[in-house]
């Protein structure tokens, strides 16, 4: 069964490609109700307690196929394969339920999840090669479905390539649609994180006023989020160092997709 | 440049050692009559001299008529290399640079003794590493005959050669009566006696597999990843048979496994057990360290010792640089915008494995780096790193973009040459900044290039360091591929110093590999005497010491690669020491060589530590102490 994306982009999913480092960063707006965790989750859930890595991943393997579309027990098992280091084994899951589904966003999406959560393993050309076919991933689920996560996703994974692959543009194009995507009333906080990327794109670009008055916009709608407070108080070579930390290629960025479903 | 946080512990600690350094130099200098260290400090410390010097001929890179010309030229831009060595016996160090067009001129520059230099490479018989079939890479000098004169040993695309010193300023071609024919495409040498039997031994490191570059059989001789590759020319253990003769002894030494990209050999004895050991830095895969086994063979250590990588080694050159007594591996990756490799400051943790220091040290970043050298510029008796880097600067278009296409292209096969794109006009990591990395105390860095000027943009491949004007500061030679070379001379403000010449009688002639270990102002510090380590560029062998304010040298130990031992006491700064295993030592007289008459003896000196069966009278006087000799 092929469950789509939620239509709605106020219940939509956040991807947080970029991480999540300071304590206080949380989610405090609703998000919808957790679905009932089935037996496979909990099996796996109980076994990555136990210290066993193999059983978890075959537990969240049939929880996996048994429902493609559900992001939460797919990031579950990504994560669970990260911790494994079974990176190919992740890939090669999504990629046999890219062939079951072709028509699934979803799939799609965590196929791409995969190779990125790949990355930090890999050498320096393979990590650019990595970097390529998840973007490939995030184009076709936004084909399927151009929702604000796969747009803030794929506009997102752009903003992390160097300026000189000439794909910052792109990202900027994305995450303006994510923006037009977000509710105008009450939007999740989660939503902010197009608004960081959106501003960061700028400044890969060198435009540090287009930068600014983009976070700022986004601190408007989102007060007290440390992300754009952080970037908005800092100039010169601190906030360069900042980005250029959070952006650095090869480093491990969160795909657990936690602040769907954390309240 | 590496940002400092003073709140860091770490930093902290570099902080208060760079005070206490500069609370020992400052009274020695003042008491010199130096001008005060804050006016001096204001100008470079080192001024170009390359045109004065007569040493500005450029080097060219090889150009290609086959079909797949659109690559090589940019692909082989290397070949810019520099050697150094006193070939003529006169004291002075010379210098051997190479070109690689077709047409191109290998120079011997002889040191006149005024910083300037004369090109000697026709009359010498040396000046023709370049043909149809050859293409100079590199130049390695070693005495491999043990008779006193510095051989050469010309590293060439194609084969490479070995012109035997004659004595009388001239060479010999004796490549093939050594038994060095073979077409190896080779891009880098080292010398060291690895089963101590007394005479040098060559390690040559190949770039390409052995395949005639100016003419293929095949498309396919170019990296198969760029990763992993493991179809490159690996290495070449050249034993030195003792007779002018060599075998080749790569498989008997356990060293055939490395088949990669070789681009630099460095050697040291890393683990204090009296022989070398070997890092291998490879292009396109995994760096190599090999640990000499004491018995003629080598095992392969890397995994325990330094990991598995993917990168893109070019330079290893060893030296002490945190004061510790171990020596440490400096490699230069790539780092760049579109690739962040970083390089490794390996540090030696004295248990047979290495730690990566150089994001903590700052010498991560040096875009793509090429050849980097420990030396210490100010005399402060820490090593600093010179490091010179980018690969080809020509037009606005940058080349990335083609190589991205080609690594993204599924399914392509990176060994055919053809399907690499052109290179053209176009840019590909160009016009990087030459780095000089002050020491801070051991444990940090700061780039001061631009600060003394040589922070040059040339696409630097080799750097050779040597006191060309016997001044007690090292100077500094760049060979550029496609470009004028660099030379710089050093004149950073006075501080105390000593050079130490070697010179084996059972161990090798050259005595290369031995350890020396000074103390000074009660601070130990260490060196060797070293064959030709980092890219593209053979430093002096001799041995130089910063000694900051120090006049007097307390103990001067030397482990010679026999095993023998010599301690010396009491030896004054500020000059060249020539120390034959077993005598005493003896003044150099600045610029005059070791010539009779020119020398004196000077210091307490000490006859040799012996092991059992050692025979023979080597020295003034042998202590009861005794540390055997392995092997």
């Amino acid at each position: 069964m092929t469950r789509r994306l939620h239509p709605d982009p106020a219940v939509a999913a956040a991807f947080l490609l970029s991480l999540i480092c300071s304590p206080a960063f949380g989610l405090a707006a609703a998000s919808p109700a957790p679905p009932e965790p089935p037996a496979d989750v909990r099996a796996a859930r109980a076994a990555l307690a136990a210290g066993e890595h193999a059983r978890a991943l075959k537990a969240y393997e049939r929880a996996v196929r048994a429902a493609p579309g559900e992001l939460r027990w797919s990031a579950e098992y990504r994560q669970a394969a990260i911790a494994a280091e079974a990176y190919d084994r992740s890939i090669a899951l999504f990629e046999e339920l890219v062939d079951d589904h072709p028509g699934s966003a979803a799939v799609r999406l965590n196929l791409g999840y995969a190779f990125v959560d790949k990355i930090p393993s890999a050498g320096a050309v393979t990590q650019v090669i990595l970097a390529d076919r998840a973007l490939g991933h995030f184009s076709k689920a936004i084909e399927l479905e151009p929702s604000w996560l796969a747009l803030y996703t794929r506009g997102n994974s752009y903003v992390f390539w160097p300026a000189i692959f000439g794909r910052t543009r792109k990202g900027i194009a994305d995450l303006e649609r994510a923006v037009e995507l977000e509710p105008k009333e009450s939007p999740a906080p989660f939503h902010a994180h197009a608004w960081i990327a959106l501003g960061d794109a700028h400044w890969r670009l060198g435009d540090l006023d287009a930068a600014r008055a983009i976070w700022r916009r986004g601190l408007d709608r989102f007060p007290d989020n440390p992300a754009l407070e952080e970037r908005l108080g800092r100039e010169g070579e601190a906030l360069d160092r900042l980005l250029d930390e959070h952006y650095a290629i090869g480093k491990r960025v969160d795909t657990s997709l936690e602040e769907l479903w954390e309240r | 440049m590496p940002s400092i946080d003073p709140c860091r512990p770490a930093a902290l600690g570099a902080l208060l050692a760079v005070a206490g350094l500069l609370a020992v130099v400052r009274p020695s200098t003042a008491a010199d009559g130096e001008a005060p260290p804050s006016a001096r400090s204001r100008a470079p410390w080192f001024e170009e001299v390359t045109a004065a010097a007569g040493v500005a001929r450029p080097h060219r890179n090889r150009s290609f008529d086959n079909p797949y010309a659109h690559i090589m030229e940019g692909y082989t831009a290397l070949g810019a290399s520099a050697a150094v060595a006193d070939f003529d016996g006169d004291g002075r160090d010379d210098l051997f640079v190479t070109d690689s067009a077709a047409d191109g001129r290998n120079r011997l520059y002889r040191n006149r003794g005024d910083l300037t230099f004369e090109d000697v490479a026709e009359a010498a018989g040396v000046a023709a590493g370049n043909d149809a079939k050859n293409a100079s890479a590199n130049a390695l000098w070693l005495d491999y005959d043990g008779d006193g004169r510095r051989d050469l040993y010309v590293v060439r695309f194609g084969q490479s050669l070995l012109y035997r010193n004659l004595g009388d300023g001239t060479f010999r071609d004796v490549t093939a009566a050594a038994g060095l024919t073979a077409r190896l495409n080779s891009i880098v040498a080292v010398a060291f006696d690895y089963d101590r039997d007394g005479d040098l031994d060559l390690f040559v490191g190949n770039y390409f597999p052995p395949v005639d570059l100016f003419d293929p059989a095949t498309p396919r001789f170019f990296p198969e990843s760029f990763e992993t590759a493991a179809n490159g020319g690996g290495l070449t253990l050249w034993r030195n048979r003792g007779d002018g003769t060599f075998e080749d002894a790569t498989r008997a030494a356990g060293l055939a496994g490395h088949t990669g990209w070789t681009l630099d050999l460095g050697h040291a004895d890393a683990d204090g057990d009296g022989d070398d050991d070997l890092y291998v830095a490879a292009d396109f895969g995994t760096d190599r360290y090999f640990v000499n086994d004491g018995d003629g063979t080598f095992t392969d250590a890397t995994e325990s010792a330094i990991g598995i990588d993917t990168k893109k080694g070019m330079n290893a050159d060893w030296g002490d640089f945190d004061g510790d007594g171990r020596f440490d591996v400096y490699v230069t990756n790539i780092t760049d915008e579109y690739m962040r490799e970083g390089n490794f400051l390996w540090r030696n943790d004295g248990d047979g494995t290495f730690t990566d220091v150089a994001q903590e040290t700052g010498t991560w970043d040096t875009g793509w780096g090429w050849g980097g050298k420990f030396f210490d510029y100010d005399n402060d008796g820490w090593l600093d790193l010179y490091v010179v880097n980018g690969w080809v600067s020509a037009g606005d278009e940058n080349y990335v973009l083609d190589i991205f296409e080609l690594i993204v292209r599924p399914d392509v096969d990176l060994a055919d040459a053809r399907n690499w794109p052109p290179m053209g006009e176009k840019t590909l990591s160009g016009y990087q900044r030459s780095k000089l990395f002050h020491n801070l105390g051991g444990s940090l860095f700061r780039d001061e290039a631009a600060r003394h000027g040589v922070d040059s943009i040339l696409d630097g491949r080799g750097v050779a360091v040597a006191d060309f004007d016997d001044d007690g500061r090292l100077d500094l030679f760049v060979a550029n591929a496609n470009a004028p070379p660099h030379l710089w001379r050093n004149v950073s403000p006075a501080a105390h110093w000593v050079e130490l010449v070697l010179e084996g009688r059972r161990s090798n002639r050259d005595a290369i590999g031995a350890v020396v270990r000074l103390t000074a102002g009660g601070r130990e510090r260490a060196s060797f005497v070293n064959g030709g380590n980092g890219f593209a560029g053979q430093s002096s062998r001799r041995v130089h010491f910063g000694l900051g304010g120090e006049t007097t040298i307390e103990r001067l130990e030397v482990r010679w690669p026999s095993g023998g031992r010599q301690v010396f006491e009491g030896l004054a700064a500020d000059e060249i020491y020539r120390l034959v295993e077993g005598g005493r030592p003896e003044l150099q007289t600045r610029g005059a060589g070791a010539a009779d008459g020119d020398e004196e003896t000077a210091g307490h000196g000490s006859g040799l530590e012996r092991g059992p069966g050692d025979e023979g009278d080597l020295g003034a006087r042998s202590r009861s102490a005794v540390t055997p000799p392995r092997g």
